[in-house]
């Protein structure tokens, strides 16, 4: 009835909680309302200038301007590497998760070593892949040349984006991994045996078990890695600076808002606003779907 | 209410937390923190090179011991995009900004001409049209400069904004003078001779030429050397693509894209992943005989090799000598002053020291730089060689143009783009990558 206690005593955890609402409030909530405001007007972002309302100029250029047509292909590869990603990586974790509940000797440090990436950060795993992949005696070139020919890799129109697309899957693969692992333990070992008396066991018991038991981590893997992959700014500005046609939706909000040696705020605010229309709409489409089959099963 | 007051007392502390990161993100240099709260913080920022870096560091050692009670602050980060985010927060930062100094990496180049109607405003001409920048036309300090070069390179609506330290070129080739001899080979003055050398080597087995094409612009440097030599008259050429009088397909457009994939197709193999920070080193261990690079890194050379042998020549993209015996480049390197910087007077006296003989003469030869203030001497040998080629020094195409807004990627940013015809690029020919860069630069023509 009185989980906190009575009197003024129960108002202390609302107090604690004020502490993370203010500052989420002061840095997260308030500049976000800023940005949609700025989307409409013609701000510079340099200091003591004026701005003004513009409405939906902005998101005209977004859409009609002369090189609206690359703006298409970076949304075209965001889908791609989201695709990509998500399809692979949880494809990855799920395997490597369901061998290391096999209780193989060593799990631990197999864990050990598929979560190594995600604790590394991106750009230490940036600089890992590029000295992997520097052209003059890398190990990767040496790899090539074994077989007589050799790469850019990252320096190379064909092949760069789908490099990035390999490095961002190997950081967060041992991630999915750890949430597919943290499922699969919960699921109790009575329902193998159970399944095995019906005569359900390798395949059938991870169609008709496994799977619809980890329904719940499958959700949060696809979500957390659909986000993910749709927000991914930071491998590819260490590995390639968007440079070999690289360049992403998420990675067009930087290059509009910094790399072009004009401010022009405005525009950036609302090419970071479409950025966040086109993550909330797929991940909500996503969710619904996620959640349906999660009831269904 | 013991409760409360922790809850408080972790308000405050996370808050100086707070306060505390946004302090200790710039790296201060200069004397003991200890007397600091009487003194004065003159907030320089610059963009990291270390030969530069290690001069204004001392440099501002000599300042403090001169003005005791001031205190500089000099923080930097890399040259690339950092840098000019760097820029734009401190500028933004309050109502004072945070910065009192801060230099242009560039003179005052890239303002809307009459002919280029509708082109975006850098970010030097926002800044100086909303008033943040100090005038510094009658400082006494600015007569230290070569009247030309204050003209040319500090003045903007007449008024004087900055202070420019120097002249640098870009458009030549840096060579290897041991290997040069080895093979009997002379600096070549044509295109034709170019080629000699090249094959020369190939058929030695040395690796001719060397490019940093994982960082594009450096690939840029040989495509300006070209451009500046192949062209008559490259800002004629570039008001010609305003007003339609030129085109971007045009024979000898056509040709420096051409010349460009030679010399991209001479190039090391794997030239495609090579950084900029790497091809120096290539160069002075002698792995490569020729390189693509700006003068200001032959200190850089000089360093990783002290007993290399090396010299600089303009690429010769023409098969006429005449056109290639100059050095295209650039003004580097413009400090600026914030106009409602509460130090403003402290930011003159730095710039007063620094412009002073002395001073300036030390600077231009730890830089590397070509000198704009008169008879100053270069002690530097290497200097004192490519002298011939800065006689008639010329400024270079990415100084020149100016471009439409929203282009795409075909012409983008200030240069040429070669680095998509092959080997580096999936474009096959130059007439192809010509005819999609006029393509995108009419279509961002203003309505």
């Amino acid at each position: 009835m009185y989980p906190f206690g009575k009197g003024k005593a129960r108002l202390i955890p609302y107090l604690y909680l004020s502490i993370p609402l203010l500052l989420y409030v002061v840095f997260g909530f308030g500049p976000s309302l800023v940005t949609i405001l700025f989307s409409f007007t013609d701000a510079t972002g340099v200091r003591g200038q004026e701005w003004s309302f513009i409405g939906f100029e902005n998101y005209k250029t977004f859409f009609g301007a002369s090189n609206a047509g690359d703006r298409m292909d970076a949304i075209g590869r965001s889908l791609y590497f989201a695709f990509a990603v998500v399809i692979i990586q949880n494809a990855v974790g799920l395997f490597i998760a369901i061998l290391i509940n096999k209780k193989l000797r060593g799990d631990k440090l197999y864990r050990a070593v598929f979560f190594l990436p995600v604790v590394l950060g991106v750009t230490v795993s940036g600089l890992i892949w590029q000295l992997v992949a520097n052209p003059l005696g890398g190990p990767a070139q040496s790899f090539l040349k074994f077989f007589g020919t050799s790469s850019n890799f990252f320096g190379d129109y064909n092949i760069a984006f789908e490099l990035i697309i390999f490095v961002q899957i190997w950081m967060y693969m041992g991630y999915s991994m750890t949430i597919f692992l943290a499922g699969l333990q919960s699921i109790p070992s009575d329902l193998y045996e159970a399944g095995y008396m019906d005569g359900a066991s390798g395949w059938k018991a991870f169609t008709n078990i496994t799977f619809p038991m980890i329904a719940p981590a499958f959700t949060v893997n696809m979500l957390l890695s659909i986000i993910g992959a749709l927000q991914t700014f930071d491998i590819i500005y260490v590995l390639t600076g968007g440079k070999f046609n690289t360049t992403t939706l998420a990675f067009d909000v930087y290059a509009t808002a910094f790399g072009t040696g004009t401010a022009d705020y405005g525009l950036a605010s609302a090419v970071a606003m479409i950025q966040f229309l086109f993550v909330f709409t797929i991940s909500m489409v996503a969710l619904f779907y996620l959640r349906r089959r999660e009831v269904e099963a | 209410m013991k409760k409360m007051t922790l809850a408080i007392v972790l308000v405050t502390a996370l808050l100086c937390v707070l306060a505390a990161c946004s302090n200790s993100s710039s790296e201060s240099e200069g004397t003991q923190a200890t007397d600091s709260s009487k003194k004065v913080t003159l907030k320089i920022i610059h963009w990291q090179q270390e030969n530069i870096n290690n001069y204004i560091k001392e440099f501002n050692t000599k300042f403090e011991a001169k003005y005791p009670d001031v205190k500089v602050e000099y923080t930097t980060v890399p040259a690339d995009a950092t840098y000019d985010q760097l820029m734009q927060t401190r500028m933004n930062a309050g109502s004072n900004g945070d910065v009192d100094i801060l230099p242009l990496k560039s003179s005052f180049v890239g303002a809307p001409q009459e002919w280029s109607s509708g082109a975006a405003d850098p970010m030097w001409k926002q800044w100086i049209d909303a008033g943040l920048i100090s005038d510094l036309s009658d400082q006494s300090f600015i007569k230290n400069y070569n009247e030309a070069d204050v003209q040319n390179a500090m003045t903007y609506n007449d008024k004087v904004y900055g202070v420019n330290m120097g002249k640098v070129a870009f458009t030549g080739l840096f060579y290897n003078k041991e290997l040069f001899a080895k093979y009997n080979l002379e600096i070549p003055t044509t295109w034709d001779e170019l080629q000699h050398v090249i094959k020369v080597f190939k058929d030695n087995g040395v690796e001719a030429l060397g490019l940093a094409g994982k960082d594009v612009w450096p690939i840029g440097l040989a495509v300006q050397g070209l451009q500046a030599s192949i062209h008559e008259d490259q800002l004629a050429y570039i008001k010609g693509l305003w007003t339609g009088e030129t085109k971007l397909t045009d024979p000898v457009q056509l040709e420096v894209l051409q010349k460009s994939q030679d010399l991209m197709n001479n190039a090391m193999p794997g030239f495609m992943g090579i950084d900029y920070g790497t091809l120096p080193s290539l160069f002075a261990t002698g792995k490569v005989a020729m390189i693509a690079d700006g003068t200001w890194d032959a200190t850089t050379i000089q360093t990783a090799n002290p007993d290399l042998k090396f010299g600089y020549f303009p690429i010769p993209g023409s098969n006429d000598a005449a056109k290639n015996k100059n050095l295209a480049g650039k003004y580097d390197m413009t400090w600026m002053v914030v106009d409602n910087s509460p130090n403003k007077d402290y930011a003159m006296k730095w710039l007063d020291m620094l412009s002073e003989k002395e001073n300036y003469t030390e600077f231009v030869n730890a830089a590397g730089f070509l000198p704009t203030q008169p008879d100053v001497e270069m002690t530097s040998e290497f200097i004192q060689g490519i002298q011939p080629y800065l006689e008639g020094f010329k400024l270079s195409w990415d100084q020149l143009f100016i471009n439409r807004q929203n282009v795409g990627q075909y012409i983008s940013e200030a240069s040429v783009h070669a680095e998509m015809l092959k080997p580096a690029g999936p474009i096959a020919t130059p007439e192809e990558l010509a005819g999609k860069s006029q393509a995108d630069w009419d279509a961002a023509a203003p309505k």
